[in-house]
């Protein structure tokens, strides 16, 4: 299956956020976008994308409301709150900085 | 903000749970249906869909499981959960539920009754102001064998050289008698320097107490105790500043104390918990150098220690060495002890000892309650296997197993402090004085915080074994075992290894308890110098008389009692054996000693009728008793006991030989040469198990004090004469009282209370853990026999007899006690060496002790493993065949 389910919790949260960005979606939607876009790198599966879920809402940097699918089902959609906007933006420079940080150890020395 | 949405979700999880979970079930169902619906769009079959579904999804309950770990009030709410799960499966094993808190609830009750006495004798700080800062200072001398009081100028040096202490006192209790109108009643009077009551800092119920700034009292004032101020003045409220006939002077009430006022003192100052008046001295300076009589009392500066205040003090006596030549012959050296600890130095180390008894006892409970829990874990495998498999971490099912013991121990604690409350009234009933003495041993906050500490330690120990043993083990393999397995080899080695440990600890029991026992028989042995059957005693203080008229009282008193009817005999002494009256011990010197070669001998002085020995059944060994020839101004004779017979003429008679012994004259105290006319053999006047120091007797006549306790020995049962003896002396004189009636025997069970004491519990706790220890040893072999049975079927199919099945399991059961007794008797040689100071007339090693150990312990063993041996021997071979 995928190379790695074994996402850190706190780069989980980052890539729920950074998804919802988008727009409302719900949970089949999340890891459908999420696999698509990291070009299948990260799957995530339900027994970690809704603990993740009931994390970021009861932080409450998501929330989440009953609406209908594109297939007619009924599913919870999820959408980034103003203080999950926030978060995410704080998430991202952390994540920039950490990013570079890395790299730069990694670079051969020149 | 986050703490405000995280406590809305808080509440939305505590109240609206059920709505909470259906919701995630909806949500998981609703994810659950757009995955199938995706497979059949790529063209599965509705099953097919289903199945990849399930596949790609890996398990709805867990995944709940995960959602619910992440909540707000998670843990709280499955802690609650595993309470309740607790709670069912406790229920549901009722036998092993029952047996388990039972035993916690004995091993904590016992814990809960010694650790009442401990705290409240040995922890609970003197209720005195300040009490850390409180000392008794004592003084050493070259040859003394013990510490020693001081002597009035001696308190005066400390008092003016010291440098680190707040203020000095000293104490010295005996007794005076109450005059006047009412009846004559003789109290305890604590002598006191003016300084002492203000030094403790305990206020008075009411009036004052003495001022502290004077070194010596002026005018006679005194302080009543609340008990004599109840009793001999009805409580009068106005009582302050009325002067009452006491001691042959008119004396002042100046205040009262309270209620609860003890005085905490060690039993070697001969100062008791209780006083019935407080009476300051007069100038104690110019008493004699030599007579060491005040037990001296200090307050520390604040901050100052200990160490500080000792190398103060060895200063001070250094500049008294220095000062005065009899310092230094003596060899002078101070002690300064800390008043908390001095004050029970004689009981902490029996009562740290069965301290650490009981906790081996509750040490040996757990190990029980361990191995029935790890019996029942291995019971429960599956269905802790089925809790894995149904999405329980292993942290989960570790915390669940834990919650077991905790819910185990909370009941088990409860139970445990009613046990503790009951085997408490029950100790107290065997108390020793020591005990008495303190008024609140009892149930309180520290000894309930103890309790709980004891019991959570307890579910720590014995609730993690077995569930980190279960944890280990893995799902798949115990599901499909179906549960007919034999035990693992590893489960076996964790409990014969705690079966081990107990018959360790039982063993190292049975030794302590075997040593106190035989201690105690042997204090029953001694032979005291006296014969306390059929010997009753009393007091009479005779400080209203002048010393001729108190001779002649004395001699027809004497007279008057042995003429009684029952009477055999009787006689006076000034101090009874065994008694807490202040001693008289003073120096001498025996004929052919230099002055400063006998400057350090000291020797128990006693004033004795010609009648004491006789009454006392005390034995003749050389020469005479004293008789009608030894008066007042006639030719000084003394009577000295073997020990000191022998330490000042080796080798040689005693009779005939001079000594200078300190006699009561009305020059006042001064040493008088006088003749031995007799040996007697030693009387043992202060402590049972020890030989202390020398003793002369010196007739009354020639030393008329003004306390005497007659001893008179009677035909019948002593009590039954007292009121014959108190009619004679109403005849004799109005003004006398008898106190302290007691038989003699009284004085001997009150000095072997803290042995018999130590003896008792000790036992207790040897049979608890022997019991405990064949239950344990019974838990464990019949639990591998009931696994086993099928396997002894097997042998016995194959031709095993029923003793070799007896004899198989039975070698398990002694191998483990064989292997816990090496251990225990190392153990048990390293624990004696600490109980060295309470035992008396037997080694430490005592051989008897050890043997009876040696053969105790096995056969509680082989009791233990009597049934389940049987058990295996009745093993049905075609049971066993027909089970494959």
């Amino acid at each position: 299956m995928a190379q790695s389910s074994e996402i850190l919790q706190g780069t989980l949260d980052l890539l729920v956020l950074r998804t919802l960005e988008l727009g409302p979606m719900h949970g089949l939607g999340i890891s459908d976008r999420i696999k698509q876009v990291t070009q299948g790198v990260f799957t995530v599966k339900p027994g970690s994308l809704f603990p993740a879920l009931y994390r970021l809402e009861q932080n409450g940097w998501i929330e989440g409301e009953w609406g209908e699918s594109e297939n007619n089902r009924k599913a919870k959609f999820y959408s980034l709150t103003r203080a999950g906007r926030a978060q995410l933006g704080k998430e991202k420079r952390n994540w920039q900085r950490q990013f570079s940080a890395v790299n730069r150890l990694l670079e051969p020395e020149s | 903000m986050v703490l405000l949405r995280r406590a809305k979700s808080f509440w939305r999880f505590l109240f609206r749970k059920q709505k909470l979970e259906a919701e995630l079930d909806r949500e998981l169902q609703a994810y659950m249906a757009m995955l199938v619906d995706r497979h059949i769009a790529r063209g599965l079959s509705i099953e097919e869909a289903k199945r990849a579904a399930r596949l790609e999804f890996e398990g709805i309950e867990q995944v709940k499981e995960q959602v619910r770990e992440v909540r707000v009030g998670a843990n709280f709410d499955s802690s609650m959960q595993d309470i309740r799960y607790a709670c069912r499966a406790l229920r549901k094993s009722p036998a092993f539920t029952a047996i388990a808190i039972l035993t916690l609830a004995l091993g904590i009750g016992v814990n809960n009754a010694i650790f009442s006495v401990v705290y409240a004798v040995l922890l609970r700080p003197l209720p005195y102001d300040h009490p850390e800062q409180l000392a008794l200072v004592w003084s050493g001398f070259k040859s003394a064998t013990s510490r020693a009081p001081t002597s009035g100028p001696a308190l005066g040096e400390i008092l003016h050289r010291n440098r680190l202490l707040q203020g000095v006192a000293g104490i010295w209790v005996g007794n005076a008698t109450f005059t006047g109108d009412v009846n004559p009643e003789q109290v305890k009077v604590a002598f006191v320097t003016p300084p002492f009551l203000s030094l403790l800092g305990v206020r008075p119920l009411l009036g004052r107490v003495f001022s502290p700034s004077q070194e010596f009292a002026t005018k006679p004032e005194l302080v009543l105790s609340y008990g004599l101020w109840q009793r001999r003045f009805g409580g009068d409220p106005s009582i302050v500043g009325k002067g009452v006939p006491f001691s042959g002077t008119n004396a002042t009430v100046i205040g009262v104390m309270p209620q609860d006022f003890q005085l905490h003192f060690p039993p070697d100052s001969n100062v008791p918990s209780e006083v019935g008046v407080f009476f300051p001295f007069g100038n104690i300076y110019n008493r004699p150098r030599t007579l060491y009589m005040f037990r001296v009392l200090a307050r520390l500066k604040p901050g100052v220690t200990q160490e500080q205040a000792q190398a103060d003090m060895n200063s001070v006596a250094a500049q008294m060495r220095a000062g005065y030549t009899e310092f230094a012959a003596e060899n002078l050296t101070m002690e300064v002890a800390p008043m908390q600890r001095d004050a029970v130095r004689d009981v902490r180390t029996a009562l740290i000892a069965l301290f650490a008894g009981a906790g081996f006892v509750l040490l040996i409970c757990c190990v029980n309650v361990a191995n029935l829990l790890l019996a029942r874990a291995s019971d429960r495998r599956k269905e802790i296997a089925v809790r894995s498999a149904l999405g329980a971490t292993q942290s989960r099912i570790l915390r669940q197993l834990l919650i077991e013991g905790l819910v185990l121990c909370s009941i088990a604690g409860a139970v445990g402090v009613a046990i503790g409350w009951i085997s408490l009234r029950a100790l107290l009933s065997i108390r020793p004085d020591y005990l008495a003495r303190m008024p609140h041993v009892g149930l309180n906050w520290p000894v309930l915080a103890f309790v709980a500490v004891v019991s959570l330690a307890a579910a720590l120990l014995f609730g993690l074994a077995p569930g980190i043993e279960t944890v280990k083990s893995d799902v798949i393999g115990t599901l499909r075992e179906a549960g007919r397995t034999s035990q693992t080899p590893a489960r076996r080695g964790i409990r014969a290894t705690l079966i081990v440990g107990e018959v360790t600890l039982g063993f190292v029991l049975v030794i302590g308890a075997g040593l106190m026992i035989r201690t105690f028989a042997k204090i029953h042995e001694v032979q005291p110098g006296f014969e306390a059957q059929h010997l009753l005693t009393f007091e009479l203080d005779l400080g209203k008389f002048r010393p001729n008229d108190r001779i002649n009282f004395v001699n027809e008193w004497e007279a008057r009692l042995a003429s009684l009817p029952g009477v055999e005999s009787a006689g006076g002494v000034s101090h009874l054996p065994l008694d807490d009256y202040p001693n008289w011990y003073s120096p001498y010197r025996p004929e052919g000693l230099s002055e400063s070669d006998a400057a350090t001998l000291l020797a128990d002085h006693r004033a004795i009728t010609p009648g004491y020995f006789r009454s006392m059944g005390t034995k003749l060994l050389e020469g005479r008793f004293f008789d009608a020839q030894d008066r007042a101004g006639g030719r000084q004779v003394v009577i000295v006991d073997d020990m000191l017979a022998r330490s000042a003429w080796p080798g040689q008679s005693a009779v005939g030989k001079k000594i200078e012994a300190e006699h009561f004259t009305s020059k006042g105290i001064v040493p008088v040469w006088g003749e031995v006319v007799g040996v007697v053999e030693h009387i043992r006047n202060h402590s049972l198990s020890r030989k202390l120091r020398g003793e002369i007797y010196i007739p009354f006549e020639q030393t008329p004090r003004e306390h005497l306790s007659f001893a008179v020995r009677t035909r019948m049962e002593p009590l039954a004469l007292v009121e014959a003896i108190r009619r004679e002396l109403h005849k004799s004189d109005k003004d006398l009282a008898l106190s302290k009636v007691r038989p003699m025997t009284n004085y001997i069970e009150r000095a072997t209370a803290p042995v018999r004491f130590t003896a008792v519990l000790a036992g207790i706790f040897a049979g608890l853990a022997l019991l405990l220890a064949a239950v344990g040893i019974y838990g464990v072999v019949s639990y591998s026999i009931s696994r086993r049975m099928h396997e002894m079927g097997v042998r016995m199919a194959l031709g095993a007899s029923a003793s070799d099945v007896v004899r198989l399991v039975m070698g398990e059961g002694l191998l483990l006690t064989a292997s816990g007794l090496v251990l225990g008797v190392a153990g048990a040689l390293i624990v004696s060496r600490y109980m060295h100071s309470l035992i008396y007339g037997i080694s430490a090693i005592d051989p008897i002790t050890y043997a009876v150990a040696i053969i105790v312990i096995p056969s509680a063993a082989i009791l233990g493993c009597w049934r389940p041996a049987s058990k295996a021997a009745s093993a049905n071979p075609v049971d066993a065949i027909r089970a494959e």
